[in-house]
């Protein structure tokens, strides 16, 4: 009995192979695509998060002469007596706020990977502008920090990094760290780029 | 299914027209950072500064110069290097006729992210370096400069406009061909 049921369901089976139309070719794995592109959107938040960080702590005060007064006195800097320092932390909240809304879609990817061309197309297009954003950040940020390390003496822009070494660090380790997210974000875009060109069809 | 009907209403947006608008802005891109480039490194100002030393006060013709501002060059440099990478691209656009060998499109979209990277860099190094010498800076002493070389002021600015412009344009640029590499 048993084995006449088996023989039956087994032919059926082939008929119904038969029947049916071979299916497609399956695509490359999406999936392996948006794990790797996951990590590096994790690896971007916890740089931005560093440097914000790094970037919102380097208050120091100072004991300065200043002309007004014969006796040192305290002075202090802060990233908010720059504007270019303002930008660079807002636009690296920024880019860490994109980074973890951006890893839940890439997860998206990896969990439901029917959706996933378009995925690629729309990462690709934002990691591009909140990439533009981080590098002129960063640009901005340490062409002010290269005057307070330097001074410009053609317009009597005087050093300040030999009084506030402390500060000092603080932002050029921030600004490190922003430089190294603009590399993770050109890894990024990469990525997704490669991922299309591999699923588009050869011409 | 619904990526394949994305895929076919996209190739019609990246056809023959996304490519037609690929080149041109390729053309204007090239045309912007080669002008921000030569009208900020043509960028220089002789004004007479009052200088007083002790009881006597002098005036003195003080040059206002691109080359005395590291972050000026750096923008100039970036400017230069966009505009030769521009003039390449656009003859390998134009020697790759129809996305032929399609390496080449993905070597050109590499490229153009660099641009961007780059020009948006020194967009934005020019301008917080702009922003000192408009408005000065208190905290740190450093007076501002523009009310003085008024004339150097509004070139250098006419010049991170320019490139402004160019680093949108390869903003766009990469938009595009990603839609391109979509069909």
């Amino acid at each position: 009995m048993a084995s006449t049921t088996t023989t039956t369901t087994l032919i059926s089976e082939k008929q119904e192979t038969v029947v049916t139309p071979p299916p497609p070719p399956p695509p490359p794995p999406a999936s392996a695509y948006f794990a790797s592109d996951a990590f590096f959107r994790v690896l971007l938040l916890a740089a931005s998060i560093v440097a914000v960080v790094v970037m919102v702590t380097s208050k120091e005060t100072e004991l300065v002469l200043v002309s007004r007064f014969p006796f040192p006195v305290p002075a202090t800097a802060k990233w908010k007596y720059s504007p270019a320092l303002i930008y660079f932390v807002a636009a690296l909240s920024t880019a860490g706020l994109y980074a973890i809304i951006s890893t839940f879609v890439s997860l998206s990817g990896v969990f439901f990977p029917a959706k996933s061309p378009k995925l690629f197309l729309v990462l690709a297009l934002h990691d591009t502008i909140v990439l533009g954003i981080v590098a002129s950040a960063t640009g901005a940020a340490a062409g002010v920090a290269y005057i307070g390390y330097k001074g410009n003496s053609h317009v009597a822009w005087v050093k300040v990094c030999n009084v506030y070494d402390k500060y000092c660090r603080h932002v050029a380790g921030s600004l490190a760290v922003g430089l190294f997210a603009s590399f993770v974000l050109i890894i990024l875009i990469f990525l997704n780029v490669t991922a299309l060109y591999h699923r588009a069809p050869k011409l | 299914m619904e990526a394949q009907y994305d895929g076919v209403k996209l190739k019609e947006v990246a056809g023959g027209r996304g490519r037609a608008a690929a080149a041109l802005l390729r053309a204007v891109a090239l045309v912007l950072t080669l002008t921000s480039t030569l009208v900020l490194a043509l960028d220089k100002e002789t004004k007479a500064v009052a200088v007083t030393i002790g009881a006597i006060t002098l005036e003195i013709p003080v040059t206002a110069k691109i080359k005395y501002s590291s972050t000026f060059v750096y923008s100039v440099v970036v400017n230069a290097i966009a505009s030769g990478y521009g003039a390449l691209s656009l003859l390998l656009m134009l020697a790759n006729k129809g996305g032929k060998v399609r390496r080449a499109t993905l070597l050109l979209v590499v490229g153009d992210m660099i641009m961007v990277a780059l020009l948006f860099s020194g967009v934005g190094a020019a301008m917080a370096i702009g922003v000192i010498a408009l408005k000065g800076n208190s905290h740190l002493r450093w007076n501002k400069v523009c009310n003085v070389f008024s004339k150097f002021c509004h070139i250098g600015l006419a010049s991170f406009g320019f490139s402004l412009g160019a680093s949108i344009a390869y903003l766009l640029l990469v938009s595009i061909a990603v839609f391109h590499l979509q069909k």
